[in-house]
């Protein structure tokens, strides 16, 4: 299906041989969850990448060599399912012929397409998706904004025994990558830093009645509860914990929204909570650029960006930057080359930590930073950036292959 | 450690009174009917959904909201008896199981189309939390647990006192002689599914409340119906009451002293035990 | 006789279809389309000859593909023991599970095995130190290749692996032809028809049950060993009730009981999402109302009726339910 494309490029081309710089049209594909569990971020974050292209798009969009290329998209939902993810990137490649790949907002889809991608021939630039398999495998054609849930986990593992945190009861959801990874980098860090954590509890998925685990590490008592999962979940876990009456201090990570915990939980019982985080995209941090993110989001959309939708938005940046360096769109190995020596992207919203230089590591990860929040009077308050090591854990992330 | 041990049965038990309401409504429609309406869940979750709206887009009280989410459960219920189940009353029953698969997806679907894939939560104004001896007992629980109290109770009076309760018990134990005496076992069966499904509607409202309505959570609910039907014993009302609490109990325990991963896996395995060492069900009900 | 030259035209174009098919997308549907037949032709022979709805398919399914990778990847087995293997261990899990639910009947048994897929499923996400949990085994073998001499059958490649998959079933389709004609098939069906007479003539009912059940379960193992090994990735997702549910549906749409049922069926379950592009939710709704519409007004299935069709075509009434 290929040929489709260079078909398609070699008419264009000589339609266009009379002008200087051409009108071309560059598909590029996109998977991510838009119905299902996973739409909660798989819609946002494509809201963002659309609002990306339309901005490069009528900014004249991508210039190679003499060439200015349109991007347009083709679609497909994965449900942030394995099969269907497998099933959207086959189709995207082998029908559609696209070269290169946007989306992915979960750890299943992800971890499924990065499991076979480096046999294709394709560049994938993935968004949310947070298991940590999806760049340690080491795909040449694959680069993640997102880092992986563990970079994070020890970071925050460190914070709180630096808190002067002894005991620790953790209660987590089982069954998501991205929160499992974070949960046992966090166990192994605060222990390392001479911590003990007292008590593992889990829930599923569907879970919203966390109330007999917490009851029983009310029972252990320990310095300070550790809480992760889906914001859904987690504001549940809160409430609970604050009618049981638990009065330690209460850590977590979820990356909710202030409105998203408050349909769950009072400002009372949420008051000094910790949200432990990869900073994500948050206009107060981030600065003025990321203000007109949001009012161009807002003016599209009618609704706030959520934390997530940076990674992806920014990913269509590193796409254009590269193939401009590139000087090509076909030539994958080149534009490859070019990504892994990729400078930060100037429209980035999200502050980067750049590895030698480059914004993606040899495994074609990004790293940002790592910030606590505590719930202040009704909203998250940035506190201090967590103790974390961009460059040790990409020489750690170099040793493993899952 | 008594104090956990006691909370923990607290916990367990307003569990275990939602899956009361959700197993009432099973039973007595496995009881009449011999359908497995594997739709309860979705139905429940509809209520949820359909109380969310009333309060928050029309306005409407929490009361009156609720009650007006139970009629229009009762009425569901009569459609999807006539419309799905009453053409393959006839037919082997893999067929009507059948149906109630096709069911589920589509009320399922359609509750995701119409409301989203957000939770939902039905908004209450009841924050306190009382402490009786180191027992914490959040308001908005012990209104749960005495709601679901008074469905059971006001179900188990008409089931047992009344004429209409009386029709039904008779075409549970023999339904050819029932049709016989002159009871229209046709409107017996629609009125099962409307008392049925007003009952799940009201356990998907105190869900909403408690906890929150949202895709997914329906296929846990009906297994853990189904399972408290094991427990108790097919078609018996006393059964389904005993069976949720206990299932309820085991699970908080479960969570507690055991395994919170392996939880709902402790409790499939007491049903399947169950199964076993008493196929009859723990308070011996009519068997079929 | 058109029957047997229908079948070797179907194999024919089964076989040829590889060579003439342009788009390797397509090739990678029907990979699919063959492993989900066979888990389809596994429900098929509990759900529609036994008459035992089980909806624990997809975790046999699991079983299998969770083993086959994990015997090559851990125990360094060859790929091809492993896929052999494999079946076996679900065979086993298949006893374990089919003995003490085999004692309830009906929708009491659905609800039991739809429970045994939910525990699988739960277990799958916990065990992290054997499964990894949910993000999943990746990197899993293709089988190792085999020199014919004349060409290298390199199975990480799509279309040997569609020829194995192929041989796979049509393996399956003798052995369960085989069987459904056999005594042990007539037993089956008495069972489907009447459980009690068939008790009351002397049969041992519960072993003829308990086999249907276990020989079921070990064809949902094997497609999920070849499932495994094909996709190279795996995650408890695949395996949760819902691809139960899928292979009920297949059997229902094709029709239950019957040997050509479940290969249509199976393929249109997973064809259909290709054809309906329309929004999930959508489709999802159109799968609920078929299903219903099929039970109510074809409740043999597709293959049955249109069976019926053409031999009422052919002026041929007597032809009803064979196939």
């Amino acid at each position: 299906m290929k040929k489709l494309l260079t078909f398609s490029i070699a008419a264009a081309m000589l339609a266009a041989v009379p002008a200087i710089a051409a009108e071309k049209t560059l598909s590029v594909g996109y998977s991510d969850a838009l119905s299902g569990g996973g739409a909660v971020y798989g819609v946002p974050q494509k809201k963002a990448i659309d609002l990306a292209i339309e901005e490069i798009n009528s900014a004249g969009g991508i210039k190679v060599g003499a060439d200015n290329y349109k991007i347009k998209t083709i679609e497909y939902d994965d449900k942030a399912d394995s099969t269907e993810a497998t099933n959207v990137a086959r189709k995207l490649i082998d029908r559609d012929g696209v070269q290169f790949i946007l989306g992915y907002c979960c750890s299943a889809s992800g971890g499924a397409m990065a499991s076979f991608i480096g046999k294709e021939d394709a560049i994938v630039l993935v968004g949310t998706a947070g298991a940590r398999s999806i760049t340690s495998l080491g795909n040449k054609n694959v680069f993640r904004t997102r880092p992986p849930g563990d970079y994070t986990g020890a970071a925050a593992g460190r914070f709180i025994a630096e808190q002067g945190v002894k005991t620790l009861g953790i209660l987590s959801v089982r069954d998501v990558a991205l929160f499992t990874q974070y949960r046992d980098a966090l166990i192994k860090a605060f222990e390392e830093a001479g911590g003990k954590v007292v008590a593992l509890e889990t829930f599923g998925g569907h879970d919203r009645d966390m109330t007999a685990q917490l009851t029983k590490l009310r029972g252990l008592n320990p310095d300070a509860l550790f809480i992760s999962g889906y914001v859904e979940q987690v504001a549940f876990s809160h409430r609970q914990a604050a009618e049981l009456g638990i009065k330690v201090k209460r850590f977590g990570f979820s990356g909710g929204s202030p409105e998203q915990f408050l349909k769950v939980a009072t400002n009372e019982q949420m008051e000094g909570v910790w949200d432990l985080l990869a900073v994500e995209f948050n206009a107060d941090i981030l600065g003025p650029k990321a203000k007109a993110f949001v009012d161009n989001y807002k003016k599209k959309y009618g609704e706030n960006p959520t934390p997530n939708t940076a990674y992806a938005y920014d990913q269509v940046y590193v796409l254009r930057d590269a193939l401009q360096a590139a000087g090509t769109v076909t030539d994958l190995k080149k534009i490859q080359d070019t990504l892994r020596n990729l400078p930060v992207p100037k429209e980035a919203l999200l502050k980067y930590l750049p590895i030698d230089g480059k914004m993606f590591d040899g495994k074609g990860q990004a790293y940002i930073s790592n910030g606590a929040f505590q719930w202040t009077n009704g909203n998250w308050k940035f506190v201090a950036e967590l103790p974390s090591d961009a460059v040790a854990y990409s020489n750690f992330l170099k040793t493993v292959r899952d | 450690m008594i104090i956990d041990f006691l909370q923990q049965i607290f916990n367990g038990l307003v569990v275990g009174s939602i899956y009361t309401l959700i197993a009432l409504g099973l039973t007595t429609i496995f009881g009449i009917l011999g359908i497995a309406h594997f739709a309860h869940g979705s139905v429940a979750m509809f209520g949820g959904y359909l109380a969310f709206f009333l309060i928050s887009t029309l306005g409407l009280g929490l009361l009156p909201s609720f009650i007006l989410a139970m009629l229009c459960g009762a009425l569901l219920g009569v459609v999807l008896e006539r419309v799905a189940y009453y053409p393959v009353r006839n037919a082997p029953p893999i067929n009507s199981f059948i149906i109630a698969l096709g069911l589920t997806l589509i009320i399922e679907k359609t509750n995701l189309l119409a409301f989203g894939v957000d939770q939902v939560i039905i908004p209450t104004p009841f924050n306190r939390v009382f402490s009786v001896g180191g027992v914490t007992m959040p308001e908005l629980r012990i209104y749960v647990l005495l709601t679901a109290a008074v469905l059971v109770g006001g179900m188990t009076l008409l089931i047992q006192r009344t004429w209409i309760g009386k029709a039904v018990r008779a075409v549970a134990q023999n339904r050819p002689t029932a049709a016989l005496m002159g009871i229209n076992v046709n409107s017996v069966s629609m009125f099962v599914f409307a008392l049925s499904s007003a009952l799940g509607v009201a356990a998907g409202v105190l869900i909403g409340a408690l906890f929150a309505v949202a895709p997914g959570v329906s296929e846990g609910l009906v297994v853990k119906g189904f399972a408290v039907l094991i427990l108790g014993g097919l078609g018996s009302i006393p059964g389904a009451i005993v069976g949720g609490m206990v299932l309820g109990v085991t699970e908080a325990f479960a969570a507690a002293f055991i395994s919170s991963g392996y939880k709902d896996v402790i409790s499939f395995l007491l049903m399947i035990a169950v199964l076993l060492v008493r196929p009859e069900g723990l308070m011996r009900g009519k068997a079929r | 006789m058109w029957k047997a030259s229908a079948i070797a035209g179907l194999v024919a174009a089964a076989i040829v279809f590889p060579l003439i098919v342009t788009v390797n997308y397509f090739l990678h549907l029907a990979i699919l389309a063959l492993i989900f037949v066979m888990v389809a032709q596994g429900a098929n022979i509990i759900q529609g000859y036994t008459g035992y709805v089980s909806i624990a398919q997809g975790a046999f399914m699991g079983i299998g593909a969770y083993s086959s990778a994990l015997l090559s990847m851990r125990l360094g087995l060859p790929v091809w023991a492993s896929m052999a293997i494999a079946p076996m261990i679900t065979a086993v899990a298949a006893v374990i599970a089919g003995y003490p639910s085999l004692r309830v009947k009906g929708h009491y048994f659905a609800i039991v095995t739809l429970a045994m897929n939910m525990v699988v499923f739960i277990v799958l996400v916990n065990w992290i130190s054997l499964t990894k949990g949910e993000p999943g085994l990746p990197s899993i073998p293709s089988p190792e290749p085999i020199n014919l001499g004349f060409v290298e059958l390199a199975f990480e490649k799509r279309r040997p692996y569609y020829y194995l998959t192929l041989t796979a079933l049509l393996a399956v389709m003798t052995i369960v032809t085989l069987i459904v004609r056999s005594r042990i098939g007539q037993v089956l069906q008495a069972i489907r028809q009447n459980e009690v007479f068939a008790e009351a003539a002397g049969i041992a009912c519960w072993k003829y049950k308990l086999f249907a059940f276990v020989f079921s379960a070990s064809l949902a193992g094997l497609a999920g060993a070849l499932y495994a090994h094909y996709m190279g990735f795996i995650n408890p997702t695949p395996f949760s009730a819902d691809a139960s549910l899928n292979a009920i549906l297949a059997v229902i749409l094709g029709g239950s009981g019957t040997l050509t049922g479940p290969l249509v069926g199976g393929a249109l379950t997973v064809l259909l999402p290709e054809m309906l592009r329309v929004a999930e939710v959508y489709r999802l709704i159109a799968y609920g109302l078929i299903l219903i519409l099929v039970v109510i007004f074809l409740p043999r299935g597709l293959v049955p009726a249109l069976a019926d069709l053409a031999a009422r075509l052919r002026g041929n009434k007597s032809k009803r339910g064979a196939a």
